[in-house]
């Protein structure tokens, strides 16, 4: 008989069959994430990683800072900060008219306009470019979703409308549109950056990654000092304003190196917001615009007479009582004068002694020493839109033609080329290129190009510039035309000019608008400054003598100060000081008859 | 005798596996260490850049007020209005 006998569960075989299966389980999800994890690292690895940087990188363009243009002495002139812009992605904005309504208010801009960027449906729009600080945190206050702000780089000129036609302006993208902005962009602008930067969930960046390095733009170190410009340009804006002028132009110059140390223009704009005015006024009208020179071309005339050898300053001319005639025309002179000495000529800015002048001269010899002085070429100053003025082809002139050019008509130049040629006289005979820019400097200050005075030739001889410069004194002594600009300790040379103006609608020269000039450098026997002053349709009054002259003394008195340059005692001679006496004196030189500059 | 023959070469491996899991567990604590300061530096180097603009910026705001303050026009106004004039010519010794 069999014994049947239940057999005890074996405990060993229970835990190890439980141990398989957890094991089993177990290594199904090891497996599973064995073969995730493949497939998300080899197999979709890459799609996924860049997936993610999307999500955690950010990718930035910086923009370079632009560089700082800076006067003479350093002082900022323009420089870039860093201003917020706002704007707007419409697609999250949930009540776009309610949001434009407030907007438009907050930011002073014209609600149809907001409402129509915010109702456009594009992803991005700008709502308003560069607000000022208060703006700013208004709207922030406001907290609207969609609304967001971008910071930009903004150009700032602190010293607003001085030298502004000279430095120019940028636009709202950072580029230079006029005057050295413009000429100077490459160096201006710098190099941008490119970088990735790691953002956490909260879109905080906490590392970053240097793809491009940029690099911040050059400063500039201009030879304009912010002082004389100021002096310049508020003598000019009083003369302008005196005589009711259309607009005038005035330089200060240093003869010896052909450095400008003020480019004065009025009317003035401020580069802040150069939109709200014309275009015409942004011009460096200074060596943009030419214009006939009148009288003051005398002296390039009487500078060719002497170099020539054909003259001396005692060379006598028959100024013929007043009148006289070249082919089909009459010459007047304003004071009639019978025979006069080649200095008494530029002293008494005769128009008949000039013609005389002109007919001993050879015309071809004529052209080309007025094409030594600069006529009709660019000189190189570095500002965008000089002009090389207009100087006709000799063959071509005709008789009266080379009689009127004589006195400055039928050529023309611009207040640049017209200082830079008397600049040559002072300068012992030898022009110079003018230049505005004396150093480009790094971010930390190196020097990364200097610019030295370049002398462009010899124009005349050193003795026949220095008796010219005698002869030029006697032009503002008593009884010559430039006796307002006379300064007391300092011996002046200069020259007076009063040209009519080409009336562009009938033709032929306008019987009543005049540019009225006086060219002159100071102290005579050592030029330390030379000025011109150009003031364009003065009314009541329209001679060089009166009206530019004044202006001309204000500038080189005060300059003259500033530079700390001593004066000496006045030479005998000398008309009116300046000074407490001044008014008197003035009143009794005043009598002295003014002839036409 | 067995049995004891077996957990007696068991305990290396067990002294062993938890060596190596100590080990493992350390360095995963030092390398999570490391990761955390170095996302720490990253915020601190983010925000000290940050402040670093910020200061580079204000410096830029400060002189473009100093800038504004010195100018001439600005200058003359107030010396004007408290009664200065112009030095004559007469009144100035320049100094060699």
């Amino acid at each position: 008989m069999r014994i049947w006998r239940t057999k005890k569960p074996d405990p060993l075989k229970w835990i190890r069959f439980r141990i398989i299966i957890v094991g089993s389980v177990l290594g199904v999800c090891f497996a599973f994430i064995v073969v995730r994890a493949f497939q998300f690292q080899v197999v979709e690895g890459r799609q996924l990683h860049s997936e993610a940087a999307v999500r955690y990188t950010r990718a930035y363009h910086d923009t370079s800072k632009r560089g700082t243009i800076y006067e003479r002495n350093h002082a900022e002139l323009a420089l870039s900060v860093d201003v917020d812009s706002i704007c707007a992605h419409p697609k999250q904005i949930q009540s776009p008219k309610r949001v434009a309504r407030r907007l438009a208010q907050v930011l002073n801009l014209r609600n149809a306009s907001v409402r129509e960027k915010l109702c456009s449906g594009k992803s991005f729009v700008w709502i308003k470019r560069h607000v000022d600080p208060a703006e700013d945190s208004v709207v922030r206050a406001l907290k609207i979703d969609g609304i967001d702000f971008v910071t930009e780089s903004r150009r700032f000129y602190p010293l607003k409308s001085l030298a502004a036609q000279v430095v120019g302006f940028c636009g709202v993208d950072g580029r230079g549109l006029e005057g050295l902005e413009f000429y100077y962009d490459a160096f201006l602008k710098g190099r941008e950056s490119r970088r990735t930067v790691l953002r956490d969930a909260l879109g905080r960046g906490f590392t970053e990654e240097l793809f491009s390095e940029g690099q911040p733009g050059y400063n500039l170190i201009l030879n304009i000092d912010k002082n004389i410009q100021y002096i310049a340009e508020q003598a000019l804006s009083e003369g302008v304003r005196k005589f009711w002028a259309k607009s005038g132009m005035a330089l200060v110059i240093v003869p010896r190196t052909g450095a400008i140390l003020a480019m004065a223009h009025v009317p003035r704009f401020n580069p802040n917001a150069f939109g709200q005015y014309k275009p015409w006024v942004w011009r460096n009208r200074a060596l943009t615009d030419p214009f006939e020179p009148g009288s003051t071309f005398k002296i390039l005339l009487v500078g060719a007479a002497l170099e020539s050898g054909t003259c001396t300053p005692d060379s006598k001319f028959y100024c013929e009582e007043g009148a006289y005639r070249i082919g089909r025309k009459v010459v007047h002179d304003v004071h009639p004068h019978a025979e006069l000495s080649l200095q008494d000529i530029l002293k008494y800015s005769s128009n008949i002694g000039a013609a005389k002048v002109g007919e001993k001269l050879s015309p071809v010899y004529f052209y080309n020493k007025l094409k030594e002085f600069g006529l009709g070429e660019k000189l190189g100053v570095d500002c965008p839109g000089e002009t090389s003025g207009s100087l006709r082809p000799v063959r071509s002139w005709s008789q009266i033609d080379a009689g009127a050019i004589c006195f400055g008509q039928g050529v023309s130049m611009s207040s640049l080329q017209l200082a830079m040629a008397v600049s040559a006289i002072a300068n012992d005979g030898v022009l110079m290129k003018p230049y505005l820019v004396n150093e480009i400097t790094d971010v930390q200050g190196r020097t990364i190009k200097r610019f030295q005075p370049i002398a462009l030739r010899r124009v005349i001889s050193p003795e026949k510039a220095r008796d010219l410069t005698r002869m030029m004194r006697r032009t503002v002594e008593k009884g010559g035309t430039g006796v307002e600009a006379a300064l007391m300790g300092y011996n002046v040379a200069g020259k007076t000019g009063t040209a009519q103006k080409v009336d562009q609608e009938a033709g032929g020269y306008a019987k009543d608008k005049y540019m009225a000039s006086f060219v002159g450098f100071v102290p005579a026997e050592n030029p330390a400054i030379l000025v011109l002053v150009a003031i364009d349709e003065p009314q009541e009054e329209h001679y060089g003598g009166m009206v530019a002259a004044p202006v001309f003394r204000r500038i080189a008195s005060k300059t003259l100060r500033y530079l700390k340059i001593p004066s000496k005692p006045a030479t005998p001679g000398q008309a009116h000081p300046e000074g407490p006496q001044r008014p008197a004196e003035r009143l009794r030189v005043s009598h002295g008859e003014p002839q036409m500059g | 005798m067995k049995r004891g023959k077996v957990s007696k070469k068991r305990h290396p491996m067990v002294a062993v596996g938890i060596a190596l899991m100590v080990v493992f567990l350390a360095e995963l604590l030092v390398y999570t260490w490391c990761r955390v300061q170095y996302v720490r530096t990253g915020y601190e180097i983010t925000e000290a850049t940050n402040h670093h603009q910020r200061l580079v910026e204000l410096h830029r705001k400060l002189k473009v007020e100093e800038a504004r303050l010195r100018s001439p026009e600005r200058i003359m106004r107030i010396a004007q209005q408290r009664g200065l004039v112009m030095p004559d010519s007469k009144q100035v010794v320049v100094i060699p």
